[in-house]
């Protein structure tokens, strides 16, 4: 039987099946934007093809595929989701406006106002009001309601989000609210606050509600074409959806949490990254995705992806727990300037695909760092993307040369300035992201992975003081193969706010017991395998506003110091991040959490590659690493396993190029990997 | 001429950026109190020898500029006794500081036994004695009256730190626990600084990163200067009006001549007020940090805060006048107001002169604090309101935002959940939403204010103070836009007369029961409203920012 991960980009779809004896076909076709479905069911017919099947027989004999898609993140990044309309309690509708007062950008005051995801007057306020201690204040008014109701008649909303005040105690006003509205306007798409995030703090309540009934309903349309396809092709088995936390989980439960699905992408490159540094035995790992107009970066700790729950995505707020993946404004794409006065920058603008690098000959006139590359002969223009696109290497030239005059130096030092700055833009952003998580970066080693991560990565590295870096051979599909390797997971979370030392042991007991029910219930309707569960908290001192995230699996819940172990946990994890914590102040828990995690059958692993005789370079070429010197190119598809390649040197392939500046030492690993020990 | 190559000047000046961010990052993440956690109310920064600003974190704008002010005045006070391990810190205003609470922390660093850099933490501290919680003392006469006075001094003596004398800081704080972890913080913070920069020098030399310093200014000079250039050269004037000093005087004015002379820019402000009796004098520092802040504003957004960019830069004050109060004046409220007419009145000098630059005024500050007993508990509770945010200024980019915070924060200031709120204190926020009509009219409009309706729950009476301004001139608007609505707060006591609340007052009696009837500030507008498309008319009927009855007036 197969299993196969499908990753939807914004150019490519990339496709991974797995036999049972774990040997990886790969797939990549033309993503199809106006619907994705296409390019899919292309890209299955090209894998088949490649396995010399038919379509439907190998889609008969698959037992599982696993999806990422890019539908809800173009919808929300394009403003093309649904017509959306708010009911709020009365008196609290602009709670999506304003943002908490924020504003981005100090001290740009010339910056224009977004416009929100629901304009002001399709936000609607209904008498009704639920107190802090989860009191009715105010019954819900029906006539009030109704006449909210008209305003969405009338302007023929699709979706409509519904967040009351203190609704993560009581839901009861918003369910009485879908109640009537499913008899007045049974088309509309309904999300409930009280269900999406039952979390205290509106705005994020919200913000994350109302993304949900944004997106839903164009996820709901494109999944439900992507399954019929799938069903008239001959495939039966269950279609798994990518999420923004990594885990997996089927298409009904992906469209109620569709605000979920905005990293669905870049989760599979996290999940990926995750499964490789197992398979290379490495606990702690830095999965750098370097592209076209950005870097993705994140953090693999002990074996775990770092999740984070303040994620803003097209400024929208979405407060679910989601991989913390850190995007740099720094890519293969970006514009090197000289400004302030002969200062050289790199980014954030991006001459992204049209017109592209100078050296694409689509146009482009200013320096980018692919241009720079080419120039400093990294990049052969006769020979990019495998031989299938050329590269003009004189328009590079003149546009670095032209960024030299700027400067004041010439073009070869403009280059190599270039990756100089860019290199370290992204080491900082990296020691950034890492101080924010409280780990020191040295202990880690890069996974690099995407087009241009591999000519960056290795000096990287010597910047951070790491001293690995590995490349994995599928680097380019490294998403759709992550996805298989993954566990459903579903999370639930309760508002339960209160000092540790007051809290009620059996009264945090049985909150956990219902989560892990709730959890356990809802999996079960999907899932008959072994399921298990994870308990966290959310937790801060009294005058803090960020939550920290503390696990709790090693607090037993049985034992009559339950408070204590909570806060010594709490303390720990304080520590970790902060480097301090307050043994005399009593810690406030205000989330509490569970992820129920559902087990999937371990990916096969792939045949390992026996060693032979080392394979001699494709050649040599000409590059500038502080001086012009001879490097050996070397097939990175046709390395034998143990092979060992001193830099300079340049290790390539269709996809990846990889660079060994003087002294780095690469071996290829079993997997046909690159494991490079960095000079000092 | 400087060896440094423009690559590594600009490798160089990437580190220094990201090591003064790293150094607010830690801050972030360790300090103690909501005002710096959630608020932000603190920044971090990079001085060379001798105090001049190389790399600032962008945080609160108010401290922008005016870091190199205390450094300064540490240099001035110690002399050549400065040494490795060494932290000093000060807040006192006639001794390089702004007001009592933003308490400054300052490491040296060293290479060959030579200072080349200063890192630098300003924060702003929930309490620092004196006759009133949190410094804000409408009443105040004198700066002894505000709180605690901290001169240049070295609280860690060679790494050691000096016990008697924190002692001494620490008792004279109304919360010893809160203040000691802000400052463990900051302390934190500019050593982490340290670290970074000492391993900057070992890698690229120390020669090396001073004459990259040198360029780095040097660059920024030049940017500065190229935006300068492109302003009519001109004598232009601007006046500015707080409302009043809380004692009975109204309409005090800030006056700012501008000359522009090709790349060259010269500040007056001597022809400004004379001081007044109360917290809205400034101190000599403050009063530089705002005219930082205005020109931070007019130029690009790019362009670097840094000593380099404020060369072109000349600015004249009279001693004895509301911006350059004599030493023993009280300034608490003058980070806010009077820094923020400062700038009103230089942007609305320069207007002309650079009219696509130009902003209309953001709204005022005007704080109000509720204390008293939680019914629910019996404990204490001070309740800050950092809700009803007022409208931000007018643009040639555009109208302004909508409930988006005053011209010395600029949208940085987070006001916290209505839930979280209501949950932690006796407070029940009946309404919170924007206020129509509030933003000034013009091309571009003013961003709205908020009206809140909060009921006190408490079983007992309360006390509130009021410190701020606004609630007479509204934000100004600019090149023909109209100013935005002024604050409006009111206090409603169960079965009494709603009452007016003044913007500068101490000791408020708050009866059980009481509402508060909160209308803030709207922005003003930039631009004459006959220019308005009339799209933009109809999108602000239709969605309330504008309600029927103005839209007819138009």
């Amino acid at each position: 039987m197969y299993r196969i991960g499908i990753d939807v980009g914004g150019t490519f779809t990339d496709l991974v099946a797995i036999d049972d004896n774990g040997t990886v076909t790969l797939g990549k076709v033309p993503s199809t934007p106006e619907d994705q479905s296409i390019g899919v069911m292309h890209g299955l017919a090209q894998v088949a093809a490649s396995l010399e099947l038919e379509l439907g027989p190998f889609l008969a004999n698959t037992d599982r595929i696993v999806h990422g898609t890019t539908v809800a993140t173009n919808a929300l990044l394009e403003r093309k989701g649904a017509k959306v309309g708010l009911l709020t309690t009365e008196g609290h509708r602009d709670v999506l406006e304003m943002r908490e007062g924020l504003k981005p950008e100090r001290y740009n005051l010339r910056l224009a106002r977004p416009e929100a995801l629901v304009p002001r007057h399709l936000c609607l306020g209904v008498r009704e009001r639920i107190r802090a201690d989860g009191t009715i204040a105010q019954p819900l008014d029906e006539a009030s309601l109704n006449k909210a109701i008209r305003v969405l008649r009338r302007e023929k909303v699709t979706s409509v989000a519904i967040c009351y005040l203190h609704a993560y105690r009581d839901g009861r006003h918003e369910q009485a609210t879908r109640d009537i509205l499913a008899k007045a306007l049974p088309d509309v798409h309904v999300c409930l606050s009280s269900e999406v995030l039952p979390q205290i703090k509106e705005y994020e309540r919200v913000s994350t509600t109302v993304v949900n009934a944004y997106v839903a309903p164009i996820l709901s349309r494109y999944l439900s074409r992507l399954e019929q396809a799938l069903a008239a092709s001959g495939y039966d088995g269950p279609v798994l959806i990518m999420l923004s936390h990594g885990g997996i989980a089927p298409i009904a439960e992906a469209i109620r949490m569709a605000a979920g699905t905005v990293l669905s992408g870049p989760a599979g490159g996290v999940s990926g990254a995750r499964h490789a540094a197992g398979l290379a035995g490495i606990d702690d790992l830095i999965p750098f995705d370097m592209g076209g107009t950005s870097s993705d970066i994140s953090l693999i700790v002990d074996g775990q992806a770092a999740l984070a729950n303040d994620r803003r995505i097209a400024n929208e707020r979405i407060a679910l727990p989601s991989l913390d993946i850190v995007t740099l404004g720094a890519g293969g794409g970006s514009i090197a300037r000289a400004v302030r006065g002969g200062l050289l920058q790199v980014g954030p603008e991006s001459a992204g695909a049209v017109p592209g690098p100078a050296c694409y000959g689509n146009g482009g006139v200013e320096a980018t760092v692919t241009d720079a590359s080419v120039v400093l002969g990294y990049l052969d223009p006769e020979n990019f993307l495998g031989g299938r696109t050329q590269l003009d290497g004189v328009a590079a030239a003149v546009a670095l040369d032209r960024l030299g005059d700027d400067l004041g130096i010439d073009g070869v030092a403009a280059a190599e300035g270039v990756h100089r700055v860019v290199n370290t833009q992204m080491a900082e952003g990296v020691r950034l992201a890492t101080v924010r998580r409280g780990v020191d970066p040295r202990r880690f080693a890069l996974l690099a992975f995407g087009g241009a991560a591999g000519l960056h990565a290795t000096d990287l590295a010597r910047q951070l003081n790491l001293n690995r870096v590995v490349v994995p051979r599928i680097a380019s599909v490294l998403s759709a193969w992550g996805m298989l390797a993954t566990e459903l997971r579903l999370e639930v979370t309760r508002t339960h706010i209160g000092d540790t030392s007051d809290l009620d042991i059996a009264a945090i007991n049985q909150l956990y017991r219902e989560m892990e029910a709730e959890g356990r219930n809802r999996l079960s309707n999907w899932f008959d395998g072994d399921i298990h569960t994870a308990r966290s908290a959310d937790m801060r001192y009294g005058e803090q506003i960020f939550e920290i995230d503390v696990p709790l699996d090693e607090v037993n819940f049985e034992a009559p110091d339950l408070l204590e172990q909570i806060k010594a946990a709490f303390e720990r994890r304080h520590e970790t991040l902060y480097a301090y914590s307050l043994k005399d102040q009593d810690p406030v828990l205000i989330n509490a959490r569970i992820a129920t995690i559902g087990a999937l059958p371990a990916l096969p692993e792939e045949p390992l590659m026996a060693a032979g005789a080392d394979t001699p370079p494709l050649g040599q070429r000409r590059i500038y690493l502080g001086q012009w010197l001879e490097a050996p190119v070397y097939d990175f598809d046709r390395l034998s396993a143990g092979q060992q390649i001193t830099g300079p040197a340049l290790v390539v392939s269709e996809t990846t190029n990889v660079l060994l500046r003087e002294g780095d030492r690469a071996t290829t690993t079993p997997h046909g990997w690159l494991d490079i020990q960095i000079s000092a | 001429m400087s060896v440094v190559d423009p690559i590594t000047a600009s490798v160089i000046q990437h580190r220094l950026v990201a090591i003064s961010e790293e150094m607010g990052e830690a801050m972030l993440r360790t300090s103690y109190s909501q005002i710096l956690n959630s608020s932000r109310d603190f920044s971090t920064a990079i001085c060379g020898d001798g105090g001049r600003l190389v790399a600032q974190a962008e945080h609160i704008p108010v401290h922008v500029g005016a870091l190199p002010w205390a450094v300064k005045a540490v240099v001035e006070f110690f002399g050549e006794d400065i040494h490795p391990g060494d932290v000093f810190l000060l807040n006192d205003p006639y001794h390089g500081g702004s007001h009592l609470p933003d308490l400054t922390a300052f490491v040296p660093v060293f290479a060959n036994e030579k200072l080349v850099f200063w890192t630098v933490n300003r924060a702003h501290h929930s309490d620092i004695g004196g006759a009133t919680y949190g410094a804000y003392n409408a009443a105040a006469t004198e700066i002894w009256q505000e709180g605690l006075r901290v001169p240049p001094l070295r609280l860690y003596a060679r790494g050691e730190l000096r016990e008697d004398l924190m002692q001494m800081l620490v008792v004279n704080v109304r919360h010893p626990r809160d203040f000691q972890g802000d400052l463990a913080a900051q302390i934190g913070s500019v050593r982490l600084g340290e670290r970074r920069l000492e391993t900057l020098i070992e890698e690229f030399g120390a020669d090396i990163v001073v004459e990259a310093v040198d360029f780095i200014l040097d660059a920024a000079e030049s940017q500065a200067r190229d935006v300068i250039t492109t302003w009519a050269d001109g004598v232009y004037e601007g006046e500015a009006l707080l409302d009043d000093d809380g004692r009975g005087n109204q309409d005090i004015a800030i006056r700012a001549k501008v000359t522009i002379q090709g790349s060259d820019l010269e500040i007056d402000l001597s022809a400004t007020d004379d001081q007044v009796t109360s917290f809205i004098n400034s101190s000599h520092a403050n009063m530089q940090s705002a005219v930082a802040m205005a020109l931070a504003f007019l130029f690009d957004p790019e362009t670097p805060k840094n000593e380099g960019s404020l060369r072109p830069v000349k600015v004249i004050a009279r001693q004895g006048s509301l911006v350059w109060a004599n030493e023993g004046a009280p300034v608490t409220l003058s980070t806010s107001h009077s820094a923020q007419e400062v700038i009103e009145a230089i942007v609305k000098a320069l207007a002309p002169a650079c009219p696509d630059r130009a902003m209309a005024g953001w709204g005022r500050r005007f704080r109000i604090a509720i204390k008293g007993e939680d019914p629910r508990n019996g404990k204490p509770f001070i309740w800050h309101m950092f809700h009803a945010r007022p409208g931000a200024g007018a643009s040639p980019g555009g109208d302004g935002w909508h409930g988006s915070g005053e011209w010395h924060s600029t949208g940085g200031l987070k006001f916290g959940s209505v839930e979280i709120a209501e949950q932690r204190f006796p407070l029940f926020f009946q309404r919170h939403e924007y206020r129509p009509d509030s933003g000034g009219d013009g091309r571009f409009t003013g961003g709205c204010g908020v009206d809140l309706e909060l009921h006190v729950e408490t079983e007992t009476v309360c006390q509130t103070n009021t410190a701020g301004d606004g609630a007479r001139h509204g934000a100004c608007g600019l090149l023909g836009g109209a100013d935005g609505a002024p604050h409006r707060y009111l206090m409603r006591a169960p079965g009494r007369r709603a009452k007016v609340l003044p913007t500068k007052l101490e000791g408020i009696e708050v009866l059980p029961g009481t509402i508060f009837e909160v209308h803030s500030a709207g922005g003003g507008g930039w631009g004459p409203p006959q220019e308005r498309d009339p799209d933009a008319r109809t999108h602000d009927r239709l969605n309330g920012y504008v309600s029927r009855r103005a839209a007819k007036d138009v």
